[in-house]
Parts: structure tokens; C-alpha cells; sequence
């Protein structure tokens, strides 16, 4: 077991960073699989249950099954598996595609679960530490306090939306895109306000006052976090270039 | 069972059976709740803060679960019921209408969910201007929802509401954000819809609002009805 408490975020950023970066870079499904599977390794020593993952992220689940659908029907070339006359509906390519596409996000969202491990003040720190500007810093940190909050507010539009007395199951299927696309006015209306109402909050607390910040927080690394950095540092850079090469 | 005032029996529109619910695991809010709201009736929920009154409301419309018990919703078990069944029967008028507002423009907020049901261009925007006008909202027609006022707002969700026509209304504080002027205007939609023999349930604080429109109060206090009574309007 990794002593999670005891990481430094800077290693579990390294982490993510090198296998999201593999992830999106590596086109093989072999080896998509691997990172995949060794994310979900990581995850477990740092004893991250998946199947809350699993639960959180169950909505859009949904939504990337559509995609992946979409891409395998969309995509030209290869061997048809099912088609209707000459017309290839399902290729073999396709359903790599569609496929990839799939892994390729289960290795995004399964890595930045990593950052769940710690909490967002350490990791806005652990990035300053690393020399980023203070205001991008808390730009991230701002980022990843509040996506558990808009995933409550799509949560919420879509049942307000429902009481509305629209059945999901029952919406036609050329007027489902519509009805969806109406789940995103109130969160992104409210994400606007809250970005107002808390860029005047900042502000009224001297955010940017001095040119200078001090911090009650100091993160000290670790020989762990030395290795940790270093090897996530490298797997990434070899397994990009043995890839490409 | 329950009669009118020329003897005829009243139908049960929401039926609460021994309810219990609790929003952590230390702190029990409602305790074997059981409770009877009749159509054609106005219900007055009254209460402190923190007595329940809103989570009675989302509890009634499937928003949270109870943890014991069941709802039955015009006869029907709320559980075989998904969101879209139950909105389409009861009208909620949530205590925060930004919640509830979806398009781009505020004739399009009112006019989708008959876009949705299949009605027909004229038909909509004959609809869709009645409740406009009703609510006094006409000349905000291509005004996004995102940026009116919240007396505005208030008013468009509950002219959304009122568009599809449900059984029954279940108004969260629905006087917050309004003016003497579209108090008035509110208690005469309430009232011509009351006539058309519907039910209404205000959960409120405002009592002098809720008292003009009561024909039944209900106090919860605790998560225990502590006060039930019928009331002559």
C-alpha cells in the first residue's frame, strides 16, 4: 500500500499528468488496456474505490456510450461488419475507434481521480511550489473545488427538467438533443454567476493586493516523491517515444 | 373520508403513509408521518425553519426518498412513477425558480414543453401569450430567463407551470420575491385555478397570504404535523 497521506501532490500531479498524457497520446488499444489497468492499480493503493467513481461518473456514462456508437457508425474505411447493401453501418475500424475513444476516457477520469486523494489547498500549493503563477493556481484549485458542484447542478437541472413533466423515456428521439441541450442553460448560467460572485468576494479580500504571498503551508518531498516523480516522468516520455518511433 | 361543502366525497390527490426521512444519520426529520391532501382543496404547509416544510414538498415529488414509507400520488404509487410522470400531474414550484428555468428566451421557456407534447405553432403561441399576459411578464417575451428579476423569474415558472396544465400545485414559497401588486395578481390566478376544482398545497411563510387562499392549514413543527385544521375562507 502507497501511504497515501504521506504522498506529496506534486507525485500524485506527476502521475497524472504522465498516464492522461499517455492516455491521449497513444493511439494502440493494447497498450491503452495497460495504462488503463495500471491506473486502476495506483487507484487502488491509494485506496480509492472505483465503484464511487463508477457511481459518480454513472450519468455521463450514458453520454459516452452514445459517442462511442456514433464514432463506430460515422467512421469510413475498414471492413464491414454490419451493412446495409453496400453501405457499411458498423466497421472493424470503427469499432477500434470507438473503442480507443472509450479508453481514452476511462484513463482521464479514472487518472484525475488520483487528485481526489488529496485535498484541492495541498495541490494549489504543490503547483505554486512548482513555480506556477499563484493566480493560475487558484484558477485549478477554483476548477476542481467546484466540478463536484456542477455535477450536483446537471443533477439538479435534470430533475427540475423532469417535475417540468418532460418523461426522458418518452421525448422522441429527434427532440432528445434539444431537451438536453436545455439541461446546460442553468448550469452554465449559474457557473457565470458564481464566477462573478466570487471573482467581487476575491476581491474585496485583497486577492492580488501585494505582489507577494506568504503560505502557512509548506510541502516538504520526499526521497517516495523524488521516485514517484521521476518514474512517471520517464514511463511517459518512453512509452510516447517507443510509440511514435 | 372527506366531504364537500354540497356533500360530495373528495378524491385523495397526495397520500403520505407513515413516512420517515432523515438527512444524516444522527438527526431524524420526519418519524412514521402519515398524511392526507385532498383535491380541490387549498393546503397551507406552515412552519419554522427547519421544520421540514420544503423537504415535505421534494419528498412528495421524488426529488429525495423516504428512507420508511410511501407516497401515493393521485392513486398511484410515487414509486412506479418516474420524475417526468409526477411533473406532469403535480406542477412544483421550486423556492429557488432559477432552478427551474431552461431556455434561451422567455417565450421559449414557455413554449417547448407543448413543443414537446406535439401542439401545433398557433395553438402554442396562443398559450404561450395567455400565460404572458396573465402573468404580466409580455414584454419580457425574447428576454433570456438568465437575466430577470427574481420577482420575474418567479412569476415565468410559475406561468410554466401553469401551461401544462397539471392536477394539482405544489408552491414553495412562491410570494418571496413579489410586490404587493403581483401578490394580488398571483392570488387571482390561485384563485381561478382553485375554481377550476384543483388542488393547491402553499408551503409558506407568508401567513396572511397563505390565510386568504387556506381552506385547510397544516403546521409541522419538529417533523410532526402539530397543527391540522380546516379553515373557512
Amino acid at each position: 500500500m502507497i501511504p497515501n497521506s504521506k504522498l506529496d501532490p506534486r507525485s500524485k500531479l506527476s502521475m497524472v499528468m504522465s498516464l492522461s498524457g499517455m492516455g491521449v497520446l497513444i493511439n494502440d488499444i493494447r497498450i491503452m488496456i495497460g495504462i488503463l489497468f495500471i491506473t486502476i492499480i495506483i487507484l487502488k493503493l491509494l485506496k480509492v474505490s472505483i465503484l464511487k467513481i463508477l457511481r459518480k461518473f454513472k450519468r455521463i456514462l450514458y453520454m459516452i456510450v452514445v459517442l462511442v456508437i456514433v464514432q463506430s457508425i460515422f467512421f469510413k474505411g475498414g471492413n464491414p461488419i454490419i451493412a446495409v447493401g453496400s453501405v457499411a453501418i458498423i466497421s472493424d475500424m470503427g469499432l477500434q475507434k470507438a473503442a480507443a475513444f472509450a479508453l481514452r476516457i476511462g484513463i482521464v477520469i479514472a487518472s484525475a481521480s488520483i487528485l481526489t486523494t488529496s485535498s484541492y489547498r495541498d495541490i494549489v500549493q504543490g503547483l505554486v511550489q512548482w513555480k506556477m503563477p499563484y493566480e493560475i493556481a487558484f484558477m485549478v484549485s477554483v476548477a476542481i473545488r467546484f466540478l463536484p458542484t456542477f455535477m450536483e447542478e446537471f443533477k439538479d437541472a435534470s430533475v427540475a427538467l423532469q417535475l417540468r413533466g418532460v418523461d426522458f423515456e418518452k421525448i422522441p428521439v429527434k427532440k432528445k438533443l434539444t431537451v438536453y441541450s436545455y439541461l446546460f442553460f442553468p448550469v452554465v448560467s449559474n457557473a457565470i454567476l458564481k464566477a462573478q460572485e466570487l471573482s467581487i468576494a476575491m476581491e474585496t479580500r485583497a486577492f492580488r493586493a501585494y505582489p507577494f504571498r506568504t503560505s502557512y503551508l509548506i510541502l516538504k518531498i520526499k526521497p517516495l516523491d523524488y521516485i514517484i516523480i521521476a518514474v512517471s516522468f520517464f514511463t511517459a516520455v518512453a512509452g510516447i517515444t517507443l510509440y511514435y518511433t | 373520508m372527506n366531504f364537500k361543502s354540497d356533500g360530495a366525497v373528495m378524491r385523495r390527490s397526495i397520500e403520505l403513509n407513515k413516512i420517515s426521512f432523515s438527512y444524516n444519520e444522527n438527526q431524524r426529520l420526519f418519524e412514521s408521518l402519515s398524511l392526507v391532501i385532498y383535491d380541490g382543496e387549498t393546503t397551507v404547509i406552515l412552519g419554522r425553519n427547519g421544520s421540514g416544510k420544503t423537504t415535505l414538498g421534494k419528498l412528495i415529488m421524488g426529488i429525495i426518498k423516504p428512507c420508511k414509507g410511501n407516497i401515493v400520488i393521485f392513486d398511484e404509487d410515487s414509486e412506479k412513477m418516474n420524475l417526468g410522470q409526477k411533473g406532469q400531474k403535480i406542477g412544483y414550484l421550486f423556492q429557488n425558480p432559477s432552478r427551474q428555468l431552461f431556455a434561451a428566451t422567455v417565450y421559449e421557456e414557455l413554449s417547448f414543453i407543448l413543443e414537446l407534447k406535439g401542439y401545433e405553432e398557433c395553438m402554442i403561441e396562443e398559450q404561450a401569450s395567455k400565460m404572458m399576459n396573465l402573468f404580466q411578464i409580455e414584454h419580457l417575451r425574447g428576454m433570456s430567463p438568465f437575466y430577470l428579476s427574481g420577482g420575474e423569474k418567479q412569476r415565468l415558472a410559475l406561468a410554466a407551470l401553469l401551461i401544462n396544465n397539471p392536477g394539482y400545485l405544489i408552491l414553495d414559497e412562491p410570494t418571496t420575491s413579489l410586490d404587493p401588486e403581483r401578490k394580488e395578481i398571483l392570488s387571482k390566478i390561485l384563485k381561478q385555478y382553485h375554481d377550476e376544482g384543483k388542488g393547491i398545497m402553499l408551503i409558506t411563510h407568508d401567513e396572511s397570504f397563505a390565510l386568504t387562499h387556506a381552506q385547510r392549514v397544516i403546521e409541522i413543527e419538529g417533523g410532526m404535523v402539530t397543527y391540522d385544521s380546516k379553515f373557512e375562507t
